[in-house]
């Protein structure tokens, strides 16, 4: 709609506007105020034990948000026509099966790994070809891969547990480093190798062009398919990564990993009001991650019943994406 | 077909062909299974086919196809379906008349739908992000309500029955299909309010140019498809005789694939309610042809998605190369 006239402004303009600042900065102040609240009425909530949990907990969500994250901000952030990748949750279950049976079936352990981050990244070639080749709206391209993907699991799984273990995942679901849990240690390490590939490095700002305004991003010389797609695969190797945390956290694969989809949705267009231009990004998404943990976790410690938890992360979604259509309008007529 | 010269260029012959495709494959498929599937023409298999699977998730569909032409998304159907579920139970279950019950479930999957309207015409949230929140929060609702997911069953004194009664030997919930795919198809093709929808789909900058308020036309559609998803509902839980809750999400995926496959029926690739309805007996068949030659769930799934991606597939790629 009138993203043209916002894009087309200079970019180059120091934000002087009062509404995005206080965009970013009122809602870091509304996560700041959430985590008071709990600190002074739950118990336990401010010991670093809960901390790291509530860290641990966030690191399977997290890290497919991230991967949505990635292919939001190739793509650009409409809906529609958009980037968006809805197989990002049932390609964790896919990963998780793979790994179980593999490693149920005794292979190495470096083959299992290698193997299903293959497969990740093997759906996310899936999607950025159909994207791309067949030039479906990603909205549908992944949608029938999701359909696909989670026909594939239902195959290899029996729509059964696999329970599995190994030393891999018994590291990761009960290891500890300087008193932090390795999941922890997993969704910061992934969030910090995001950041600087998507915020800091040429690549990063090549693809925020592609995504924002291709037009422009196409007559400066760049190949749009290339980033697109890479977005895609980055986005299938996170649900990789996210699986085997999946894995270790559950000691095996689960059936019904394809309803975390719409929280990573969620999470990720929530995590657009933590930026100064409102648009996708990595930091962002950590952000919004570790508020609903902090959320849920707050919950769990004042015995609030746990199906509040979608109303609030729905009217939190709405809050903000309002607001941010309040900002983007008052822009468009500044 | 009717073409009057036979081009050379693959792009432009599949361009001519396509759309024959969704009606010849669901013909084909139909045939297919005729011959190869026991039972699969047997009364009671289509019977439950139509009752069972193609009449709720066509409701569903029926309605989606008005979100999707006016270029939006509708996320929560099943929040409407789900609303509406309860309040024709509830309100059955409180002595309430079939009639009373029947608005009072219009009125709840309505009220999901006018919420949806609130939120984007009146904040400028986008279609897809408005029903995503509703959904969250309908989700909260039913869970709040029914004790994290019991079902609540309809007193055996006060059983509707509607989806079993039949009419020169058609079951009712068939003529439900079709007065509403009629309605909205109707709305859709031939009505001013049709033709703002399709623009404001189109071309949303243009409609709002040309003294369209594309937020308003937004706000009818989806207290338009909220209500097909109600009417769904009420027959829903006549069919199982109870209220489960979040039961309507699982319309949600097909309903899309079947909007969509449905465009290929449109020589300028537009939902249309026609093509909606081919694309909801497509899945519906294939599912259920084969399930009965005995082809395992699981790989089911597979084959389902894999020819709803190659449908896909081929209308997009016509409409792509310039």
């Amino acid at each position: 709609m009138s993203s043209l006239e916002t894009l087309a402004r200079p970019a180059t303009e120091p934000a002087n506007n009062l509404l995005p600042r206080l965009a970013q900065r009122g809602s870091l102040l509304v996560f700041g105020l959430i985590l008071l609240v709990f600190a002074m009425t739950a118990p336990n909530f401010l010991s670093a034990g809960n901390i790291a949990n509530v860290f641990a907990q966030s690191a399977i969500l997290g890290i497919l948000a991230f991967g949505l994250t990635c292919v939001v901000i190739g793509g650009g952030n409409h809906v529609v026509s958009g980037g968006l990748d809805l197989s990002l949750a049932a390609n964790l279950g896919l990963c998780a099966a793979v790994y179980s049976s593999l490693n149920n079936q005794g292979c190495e352990a470096w083959q299992a790994l290698s193997l299903t981050l293959a497969c990740g990244v093997l759906v996310g070639a899936f999607n950025g070809l159909a994207v791309l080749l067949l030039g479906l709206p990603p909205l549908l391209a992944t949608l029938a891969s999701m359909n696909l993907v989670a026909g594939l699991e239902l195959v290899l799984t029996q729509n059964s547990v696999l329970p599995t273990e190994s030393a891999l995942l018994a590291s990761l679901a009960f290891g500890y480093w300087l008193g932090v849990p390795a999941l922890a240690w997993v969704l910061l390490a992934v969030a910090a190798l995001l950041t600087l590939l998507i915020q800091h490095s040429a690549f990063g700002l090549r693809l925020y062009a592609v995504g924002e305004y291709p037009e422009a991003a196409r007559a400066a010389g760049l190949g749009l398919r290339r980033y697109v797609f890479s977005s895609y695969l980055i986005a299938g190797a996170c649900a990789a990564v996210a699986a085997l945390c999946s894995a270790a956290f559950f000691s095996g694969s689960t059936t019904g990993s394809g309803e975390m989809l719409l929280s990573v949705v969620a999470i990720t267009f929530l995590g657009v009001v933590f930026s100064r231009r409102l648009t996708a990004n990595i930091p962002g998404t950590l952000l919004a991650t570790l508020l609903l943990g902090f959320l849920i976790n707050g919950f769990q410690l004042l015995n609030i019943s746990s199906f509040w938890v979608n109303g609030v992360q729905g009217v939190l979604i709405l809050l903000v994406v309002a607001f941010s259509a309040a900002v983007a309008k008052q822009e468009g007529h500044a | 077909m009717s073409a009057p010269t036979l081009s050379l260029r693959p792009a432009a012959l599949l361009e001519r062909l396509l759309p024959a495709i969704l009606p010849l494959l669901v013909m084909g498929i139909l045939l297919f299974f005729s011959l190869s599937a026991p039972g699969f023409l047997s009364v009671g298999n289509l019977s439950s086919l139509v009752l069972n699977n193609f009449v709720l998730l066509a409701v569903v569909a029926i309605g989606m196809t008005w979100a999707v032409a006016a270029g939006g998304i509708d996320l929560s159907v099943g929040t409407a379906l789900d609303f509406a579920s309860l309040g024709f139970v509830v309100s059955l279950n409180a002595g309430h008349g079939l009639g009373v019950a029947i608005l009072v479930a219009l009125a709840a999957g309505g009220g999901a739908g006018l919420f949806n309207a609130l939120l984007i015409a009146g904040l400028r949230i986008t279609p897809f992000l408005a029903t995503l929140g509703t959904l969250f929060i309908g989700t909260s609702v039913q869970q709040l309500l029914s004790d994290g997911g019991q079902p609540i069953y309809i007193a055996q004194a006060v059983l509707p029955g509607i989806s079993g009664l039949l009419l020169l030997g058609i079951p009712l919930p068939l003529y439900l299909v079709a007065a509403l795919a009629g309605a909205y198809g109707l709305v859709l093709a031939r009505t001013r309010l049709g033709r703002e929808i399709q623009a404001v789909g189109a071309q949303p900058q243009l409609a709002y140019y040309s003294g369209l308020s594309p937020r308003r036309i937004l706000a009818r559609v989806f207290v338009g498809s909220a209500l097909a998803c109600a009417v769904a509902g009420i027959l829903l839980s006549s069919t199982v005789n109870a209220y489960v809750p979040m039961s309507g999400n699982a319309f949600l995926i097909n309903a899309i694939g079947a909007v969509f496959m449905g465009t290929t029926l449109s020589r300028q690739g537009r939902p249309n309610v026609l093509g909606t309805l081919l694309g909801v007996l497509f899945i519906n068949v294939i599912a259920n042809g084969l399930l009965l030659i005995g082809w395992n769930f699981y790989w089911q799934q597979v084959a389902t998605g894999s020819l709803i991606f190659l449908v896909l597939a081929a209308s997009f790629y016509r409409r792509r190369t310039p």
